[in-house]
């Protein structure tokens, strides 16, 4: 079931994306609508972080195309902020919390200026929406993996966008914190903001989002969750690969042959 | 011994002023670029580059027959870039791994560096006398031009990274994040790349293509373990390079015939050394101090919880107990007891009469303390570890110890004050 939505915040459009010439998603193609928590949901390796780092322009698709609000990234970047996996960085690099959180006002503040006033205001205030107010001279280095957390989406909320792309928020983080992350999801989408979360947990997906886009190397289903929840799409979704598919993607990488003519 | 020392430092002779001043903005500037390599974990591709400027350096005097300090360097240049494009190309495109590629270009690269050199050497070419010093480098003899030059590429090094430090901070904390905001990171990744190449061809003026990377690493090494903050890191390994320049051009100044690369590593090596064991907090002999510290804690806390228990047993807080008598108690050496109690009795925790001692008002309430905290976290140990009360004892002999006035507050709150520990010892509240 892939439902497309008038509008969207986010059009993905027939997207496949190869690693080292195998693809890892293959004709990735749906739509999603503005004021939603959305769930990216699928087991390991099925692509997940491939579609939002593709979405995110970090990734350079083989073919397809992604659309948000209707025109290309470079022309609204400024509205659309990406929270990286915690894993990605190393967090004992010599850098405090504000130093951190403040990397989500950069480009405002000019390119050889320093942040004034009101980014380091923007800053403490997104600090204190994620329960981290008086941390902000804390060496990141001494924080609990939550901890971390909670200072990637701070510095994605002290962008202050319309969009928000989330690479596994909740992975690595206690159940009281998951539940204060939700909440703050949930308060945003209630504003007007579009929130795409990459989730692996199949337990609590279905609890925690508005709409689900499900992913195994190819889209399942992208629509309401509730929906989705049923046996058929769940097995498609965790019940492994397609073997034709991935005989071809190991075809393509080992003859070295091309994805598009 | 003493005069030399004066003569160098006094900077009488111009020609010493120079060499410090050129060794210096070398040392400040291959320090402060080296952070970022550290940062970026790419120090290793940095003694690539070392190795790979050697065959630039040698087409360089061959193609143009001069030492033009500026047509070496552009040379060195290029193939100290071209070493980095090879490795990333083979890491991207093939199976081997960046150390194998990191290897195997410097290897290459070097090699035929090597082969040019001796081609060159044989060559009869008057002029090529002093290209080894690129091999071996030699901070003292760089003089005249050349100096002017390496000193203005160190200060054109220096206020690049001082220009675009919060770039250069950003792309090495979180290059994914900074594409994200659309910062050209491509560009400053290019640009920290190029800056490393030039700082190294600079560096190896002093120290050589072999010894370079510790010029690159070490001063960077050193200063993390001084700070936190990446500016004050910066900072640091700027004065370490500086400093390890000016002793390697202090040697060769008392010493012609020694070599300044090696003795500036060595003084490099001295200070990194210094950092590593007295730097506070990281250092080996701070952490050494605190666990001693720790110990001497733990054993003056025993103590005063020890002689409030004697009490308690008696029901009386005001005996004085022979040494013997707390002995028998608690099984530790008398020595140790009684520095404890000394310690003690400076910090008016305890009052002694005739070799026997008595909790003052303090040390009754601190020796109070201690047992409640060990009594409340054998009751926690129970109710939420579910442990048997027999296996409580040992954990709570060291958490009290640990557990701080907040904690015990909300571990009081957590268990509702209970009145017994497991053991059916009445828990000692604070009045």
């Amino acid at each position: 079931m892939i439902i497309q939505v008038e509008n969207p915040v986010v059009e993905v459009h027939d997207l496949t994306v190869s690693y080292d010439k195998k693809p890892v998603l293959w004709n990735i193609d749906f739509s999603i609508g503005q004021g939603q928590v959305i769930g990216i949901i699928g087991p390991n390796g099925a692509g997940k972080s491939t579609l939002l780092k593709s979405v995110m322009g970090l990734i350079d698709p083989q073919s397809g195309y992604v659309k948000i609000f209707d025109k290309g990234l470079d022309d609204v970047r400024g509205r659309v902020s990406y929270v990286p996996q915690r894993e990605s960085v190393d967090w004992d690099f010599p850098a405090n919390v504000m130093d951190v959180v403040l990397m989500g006002r950069y480009k405002r503040s000019g390119l050889f200026g320093r942040f004034n006033q009101d980014d380091k205001r923007i800053a403490q205030e997104s600090l204190k929406k994620v329960g981290m107010q008086g941390f902000s001279k804390r060496q990141i280095s001494q924080l609990s993996g939550g901890q971390q957390q909670r200072v990637f989406l701070a510095r994605a909320l002290a962008q202050q966008t319309d969009l928000y792309l989330m690479d596994e928020p909740f992975a690595g983080v206690d159940a009281s914190t998951e539940e204060s992350i939700l909440q703050l999801l949930m308060e945003m989408a209630g504003q007007g903001k579009t929130i795409l979360v990459v989730h692996h947990d199949l337990q609590t997906a279905f609890k925690y989002f508005d709409w689900m886009v499900m992913l195994n190397t190819r889209l399942i289903a992208s629509g309401p969750a509730k929906d989705l929840l049923n046996e058929e799409i769940i097995q498609e979704t965790y019940g492994g690969k397609l073997p034709l598919l991935s005989a071809l993607g190991n075809l393509l990488k080992q003859k070295d042959l091309p994805i598009r003519e | 011994m003493l005069q030399t020392f004066l003569d160098f430092f006094s900077f009488s002779d111009a020609n010493v002023l120079y060499v410090v001043v050129g060794t210096v903005l070398i040392g400040m500037s291959t320090a402060v670029v080296g952070c970022f390599s550290v940062l970026r974990k790419r120090s290793l591709i940095g003694d690539a580059i070392a190795h790979a400027v050697l065959p630039g350096i040698c087409i360089a005097f061959i193609l143009f027959d001069t030492k033009n300090p500026l047509v070496l360097l552009s040379g060195a240049f290029v193939t100290g870039w071209l070493s980095i494009v090879v490795i990333d190309f083979i890491v991207e495109r093939s199976r081997i791994k960046s150390d194998a590629a990191i290897g195997l270009t410097l290897s290459v690269f070097f090699g035929v560096g090597m082969l040019l050199l001796t081609y060159i050497q044989h060559s009869g070419n008057a002029a090529q006398s002093g290209l080894d010093r690129f091999l071996f480098g030699k901070a003292a003899a760089i003089v005249g031009q050349d100096l002017k030059v390496f000193a203005g590429m160190s200060i054109l090094l220096l206020l690049t990274v001082l220009l675009f430090f919060r770039e250069f901070r950003f792309i090495a904390f979180d290059p994914d994040f900074a594409d994200s905001i659309g910062l050209p990171s491509k560009r400053y990744e290019i640009l920290l790349s190029s800056i490393t190449v030039l700082a190294i061809t600079v560096g190896i003026q002093a120290v050589g293509v072999v010894l370079i990377a510790a010029l690159l690493i070490t001063p960077a090494v050193a200063a993390r373990f001084w700070t936190d903050d990446l500016k004050v890191m910066v900072v640091l390994a700027a004065i370490i390079g500086a400093l390890s320049n000016i002793g390697g051009a202090f040697i060769s100044y008392v010493a012609p015939s020694m070599p300044t690369g090696p003795w500036i590593i060595v003084f490099m090596l001295f200070l990194a050394l210094l950092s590593i064991l007295f730097a506070p907090k990281k250092g080996l002999v701070f952490k050494r101090l605190r666990q001693r510290n720790n110990f001497k804690k733990i054993l003056e806390e025993n103590v005063l919880k020890l002689m409030y228990q004697l009490d308690e047993q008696d029901n009386g807080f005001d005996k004085y107990r022979p040494i013997t008598e707390l002995m028998a108690k608690r099984d530790m050496g008398e020595k140790m007891m009684l520095n404890a109690l000394s310690r003690l009795k400076k910090k008016d925790l305890v009052e002694e009469k005739n070799q026997a001692w008595l909790l003052s008002k303090e040390g009754l309430s601190e020796g109070k303390r201690m047992v409640r905290l060990h009594r409340l976290w054998e009751v926690y140990l129970t109710e939420y570890l579910r442990l048997p009360s027999d296996h409580v004892h040992e954990t709570a002999e060291a958490m009290e110890h640990v557990i701080t006035p907040e904690l015990e507050k909300e571990l009081e709150v957590l268990l509702n004050h209970p009145e017994y520990d497991p053991h059916q010892s009445k828990i000692p509240y604070a009045d």
